[in-house]
C-alpha cells in the first residue's frame, strides 16, 4: 500500500499540484525535467517492488488524471503541456504490469522531451513557449512542422510510433475489469484529444502575418532527428514485444 | 519468387522515403508512378499465382498472407492507386506541399495493403490505425483552411472511436480464443459454428465491437458525418476516400466472416443499420443542395447497401459491391476537374451519356423504337432467367440477398440516370425503359460475378453464411418486394423530377414541409455534433 502511494506521488504530479503550481519556486521549464525525474524514480521503485496495485490508488490517480486533462486542455504553453500529459498518463503507469509500464513510460518521456524541446525552440524563436498565434508552421517552417507532427502523432497513440504499440502491448498483458475499460478509454481518448487540439492550432492553420517565422536551426534538427531515431528504436522494441 | 508479393505493403513506404529525399519536383511523381506500376504488376502476378495454383502465399512468420481476398483487392487498390497518382501529378502541381502530398499518399496506400494482406490481428490493428492518421493528414492537406481542419478533426474523432472499439475487440478476441492468427482463428470459429449455436456473451460482444468499428470507418449512420463533410480535401484524396478508405469496413467484416457465423444477432443488426443508412442517406442525397455533399451521401447510401449485404450473409457480394462502387465513384471525382474546365467554356456542359441519350434531339433515327428494342432485349431475358431459375431450383435465386441486389439495382439505376437528368412527360417512358434495362444488366452481373466470387473466396463454406443470417427472404417475398420497390420508388422519383408541375398553384402540406426541413438539415445530426461535442 505504501509503495502504491509513493508511486501515486511520483507519477501523478502530486509535488506539482501541492507545491510548485502556486509557489512558483520553479519555472515551467524546470517542472517538466523534475516531473520526468520523479517518473523515472517511480519506474525504479515499481521495478523493485513488482506487485498488484491497490484499486483505491488507481481510482485516485484516475480522478487526478481528469484534472490534468482539464489543465492540459486549458494551456497553450508547450512546457506546461509536456508535464500535464505526463501526469495525465499516471493511471496507466500505475496499472500496467511492471515491464510494460516501464516501456510505456520511457516512450512517453521521450515523446514529451521532444515536445519540451519544441517549447525551447518556440521560446528562442518567438519569445515564449506559448504556441498561440504561431499557427500554420507546416507551410512556413517545414522542419519544425514535421517534428511537431511526429511528436503529436506519437502522443495521440498512432502507430507505427512506440506509444501506441507499447500501450497496446500493455493493455494486452493486463487483466481486464470495469476500471480497466474506463481507464483505457479515457487515457486513449485523452491523449488523442490533447494532441489533436495542439496539432490543429500549431501544425495547421493560416500562418500569422504578424509573426516572423524561423525554422529549426541545423543543430536542433539533428537533435530532433536523434529523438525521432530513438522513437523508431522504441517502435521496433514495441513491435517485438507485441508479436512475442 | 512468389514471396516477393508479400513486400507490396512496404514498397509505398520505400517510395515515400525516396520522395522525401528528392529535391527535384518533377521526379517525385515519376518515382511514385514507376514504383506503383511495379506494385500493380506484382499484385497481378500474385493474383495469377493464387488463382492458377489454388494456394495462398504466406510469409513474415504468418503475419502476412496473399490469399483469395488479397488476390482480388490488392490489384484493385494498386490500379486505383496508379490512376490516382497519375491524376495527382498535374492536379496537385501548383499546390504548396507537393512532396508532402505524395509522401502521405504512399503512406495511406501502404496502410491499405497492410490491412488487406494482414493475417494477424496485431498487424491488422496497426494498419487500421495507420490508415486513420494518414487519412487525417491528407484530409487536412490544405492546412490554411479552417473548415478543412475542423472537419478533419471530426473525422479523426469518429475514426479514433473506431480504433478504440477495434482494439478492445482484439484484446477480447485474444483473451477468449488465445490467438492473433487469423487463419487459426477462422478455423476455430468454423469448427465452433459446426458444433452448434454459441451462447457466450463475450463472443457476441466481440462481434458487435468489430461491426461497430467497421460501421464507423464505413460512414454508416449515425457515424457518417465525416464523409460528406470532408469533400474539401484535394480531389485525388476524395477519390481515394470514396473508392478505398470507406470500404475498409467491408474488408474487415470479410476477414471476420467466420466469427460472424457464430453471431447471427450481429448480422441482423448489420442488416438493419445498413437498411436505415441506405434509405436515409439516399433521401438526404436528394435533399442537400451542395454537390460534394450530395456525392458524399451517395457513398454513405452505398455503404449502407454493403453492410446490408453482409447482414444477409452475402460477404462476397459486399466485396464485389465495394469494388464496383469504388470504380464508379473514383471516376466521378476524377472526372470533375475536366468537366468544370469544359463547363467554363460551354454552357451545355456537362454533356454526358444520359444527356445525349434522352435530352438531345436526334431526328436521324426513331429513338422510341430503339428503346423498345432495349426493353425487349433486357426485360424478356430477365423474365426467362427468373422463370428458368424458378423451375430448376426451389430457392429461386441462389443468393439469399437477392432482394438487396434488386433494390441496389433499382437505386443505382435511378441515381445514375436521374442525377443529371430531369424527367418530362415526353421522355419518362424512355427513362423507365432505361431504368429497367440498367436493372437487368446489374442483376445479371451480380448473379454471375457474385457467385463466381463466392466460390473463389469461400468455396464450400460460402453457403454457411446464408444459414447464419437469420433474416431469410423467400423467393415470393423477393419478387413482391421488388415490385413494390420498383413501383413506389419509380412513383416518388417521377414526382420528384417531374418538371412540368406548375409550382405556384399548390402549397406543400405541413407534414411534407417538415419532412423536407428534416432532410434539408441532414437530420440535424451535424448540428447536434457541433452543439454537444465542442472538442476541437
Amino acid at each position: 500500500m505504501l509503495i502504491d502511494f509513493i508511486l501515486l506521488f511520483l507519477f501523478a504530479g502530486v509535488p506539482y499540484y501541492v507545491f510548485f503550481e502556486k509557489t512558483k519556486i520553479l519555472g515551467k521549464e524546470k517542472i517538466f525535467l523534475l516531473s520526468a525525474f520523479l517518473v523515472i524514480c517511480g519506474m525504479i521503485v515499481s521495478s523493485m517492488f513488482p506487485q498488484e496495485r491497490c484499486t483505491l490508488v488507481i481510482v485516485v490517480a484516475f480522478l487526478a488524471s481528469w484534472f490534468s486533462l482539464y489543465k492540459a486542455k486549458q494551456t497553450t504553453n508547450l512546457y506546461k503541456l509536456s508535464y500535464y500529459v505526463l501526469f495525465f498518463n499516471a493511471p496507466m503507469l500505475i496499472m500496467f504490469e511492471t515491464k510494460e509500464s516501464i516501456l510505456y513510460g520511457i516512450s512517453l518521456l521521450v515523446t514529451l522531451f521532444g515536445i519540451y524541446l519544441m517549447g525551447k525552440y518556440y521560446e528562442r524563436s518567438y519569445g515564449s513557449a506559448n504556441y498561440r498565434s504561431v499557427s500554420g508552421i507546416t507551410l512556413v517552417t517545414p522542419y519544425a512542422g514535421l517534428f511537431l507532427t511526429l511528436y503529436l502523432t506519437t502522443l495521440a497513440l498512432y502507430p507505427p510510433f512506440p506509444n501506441s504499440l507499447l500501450f497496446f502491448n500493455a493493455i494486452l498483458s493486463t487483466d481486464t475489469n470495469s476500471l480497466w475499460y474506463l481507464s483505457v478509454a479515457v487515457i486513449f481518448f485523452g491523449n488523442f484529444l490533447i494532441a489533436m487540439r495542439v496539432m490543429a492550432k500549431t501544425v495547421f492553420g493560416k500562418p500569422n502575418d504578424n509573426v516572423h517565422y524561423i525554422d529549426l536551426a541545423p543543430k536542433e534538427r539533428w537533435l530532433h532527428l536523434a529523438i525521432f531515431a530513438l522513437l523508431l528504436v522504441l517502435s521496433a522494441a514495441g513491435l517485438k514485444e507485441l508479436l512475442s | 519468387m512468389e514471396k516477393l508479393v508479400l513486400f507490396i505493403p512496404f514498397i509505398p513506404i520505400l517510395i515515400a522515403f525516396l520522395i522525401g529525399m528528392l529535391n527535384t519536383k518533377i521526379l517525385m511523381p515519376k518515382v511514385s508512378l514507376y514504383f506503383s506500376s511495379g506494385v500493380a504488376l506484382l499484385a497481378l502476378y500474385g493474383t495469377y499465382y493464387v488463382m492458377s495454383n489454388d494456394t495462398e502465399i504466406h510469409g513474415f512468420g504468418g503475419l502476412l498472407v496473399f490469399n483469395e481476398l488479397s488476390a482480388i483487392l490488392v490489384p484493385y487498390v494498386a490500379i486505383l492507386g496508379l490512376v490516382i497518382r497519375k491524376y495527382a501529378t498535374k492536379y496537385m502541381w501548383d499546390e504548396p506541399g507537393y512532396k508532402r502530398f505524395f509522401i502521405l499518399l504512399n503512406f495511406i496506400f501502404s496502410a491499405i495493403y497492410l490491412l488487406v494482406m494482414s493475417n494477424n490481428l496485431i498487424i491488422l490493428t496497426i494498419a487500421w490505425q495507420l490508415m486513420s492518421i494518414s487519412l487525417y493528414l491528407l484530409i487536412s492537406f490544405n492546412v490554411e483552411s479552417t473548415s478543412a481542419i475542423k472537419n478533419g478533426g471530426w473525422t479523426m474523432l469518429i475514426h479514433k472511436l473506431a480504433d478504440l472499439l477495434f482494439i478492445i475487440a482484439v484484446v477480447l478476441t485474444y483473451k477468449t480464443f488465445g490467438s492473433f492468427d487469423l487463419t487459426e482463428l477462422s478455423q476455430i470459429w468454423l469448427e465452433m459454428s459446426q458444433k452448434g449455436s454459441v451462447d457466450d456473451p463475450r463472443i457476441y460482444a466481440i462481434g458487435f465491437l468489430f461491426l461497430f468499428a467497421a460501421m464507423m470507418k464505413s460512414a454508416i449512420i449515425p457515424f457518417h458525418l465525416w464523409l460528406p463533410y470532408t469533400s474539401e480535401a484535394p480531389t485525388p484524396v476524395s477519390a481515394l476516400m470514396h473508392a478505398g478508405v470507406v470500404n475498409v469496413g467491408g474488408i474487415l467484416l470479410n476477414k471476420m466472416a467466420f466469427l460472424l457465423l457464430l453471431t447471427p444477432a450481429v448480422l441482423n443488426v448489420a442488416f438493419v443499420m445498413g437498411l436505415i443508412t441506405a434509405i436515409f442517406a439516399t433521401l438526404l442525397m436528394l435533399a442537400v443542395s451542395d454537390v460534394k455533399r450530395y456525392l458524399g451521401y451517395s457513398t454513405v447510401g452505398q455503404m449502407g447497401y454493403m453492410i446490408m449485404e453482409v447482414g444477409l450473409g452475402a460477404f462476397s457480394l459486399a466485396i464485389y459491391h465495394l469494388m464496383v462502387h469504388g470504380i464508379f465513384k473514383a471516376t466521378f471525382f476524377l472526372e470533375s476537374g475536366s468537366l468544370i474546365k469544359q463547363a467554363r467554356k460551354d454552357p451545355n456542359i456537362p454533356r454526358r451519356l444520359t444527356y445525349e441519350l434522352f435530352w438531345e434531339e436526334k431526328p436521324q433515327y426513331n429513338s422510341i423504337n430503339m428503346f423498345r428494342l432495349i426493353a425487349l432485349f433486357t426485360v424478356v431475358p430477365v423474365i426467362a432467367f427468373v422463370g428458368i431459375k424458378y423451375l430448376l431450383s426451389e430457392s429461386g435465386f441462389e443468393f439469399n440477398a437477392a432482394i438487396i441486389i434488386l433494390a441496389f439495382a433499382w437505386l443505382t439505376g435511378t441515381q445514375l440516370f436521374l442525377s443529371f437528368f430531369e424527367v418530362t412527360k415526353a421522355n419518362s417512358l424512355k427513362v423507365l425503359s432505361i431504368l429497367i434495362s440498367s436493372f437487368v444488366i446489374i442483376l445479371f452481373t451480380y448473379e454471375a460475378v457474385g457467385h463466381a466470387l463466392e466460390r473463389f473466396l469461400y468455396g464450400e463454406h460460402g453457403k454457411l453464411f446464408y444459414e447464419a443470417a437469420t433474416l431469410h427472404v423467400s423467393f415470393a417475398m423477393t419478387i413482391l418486394m421488388l415490385i413494390s420497390i420498383m413501383v413506389i420508388g419509380w412513383y416518388f422519383t417521377y414526382k420528384q423530377h417531374y418538371v412540368n408541375v406548375p409550382i405556384g398553384e399548390h402549397t406543400p402540406s405541413k407534414t411534407k414541409w417538415r419532412i423536407y426541413k428534416l432532410l434539408a438539415k441532414e437530420g440535424y445530426i451535424s448540428d447536434m455534433y457541433v452543439k454537444y461535442f465542442k472538442i476541437f
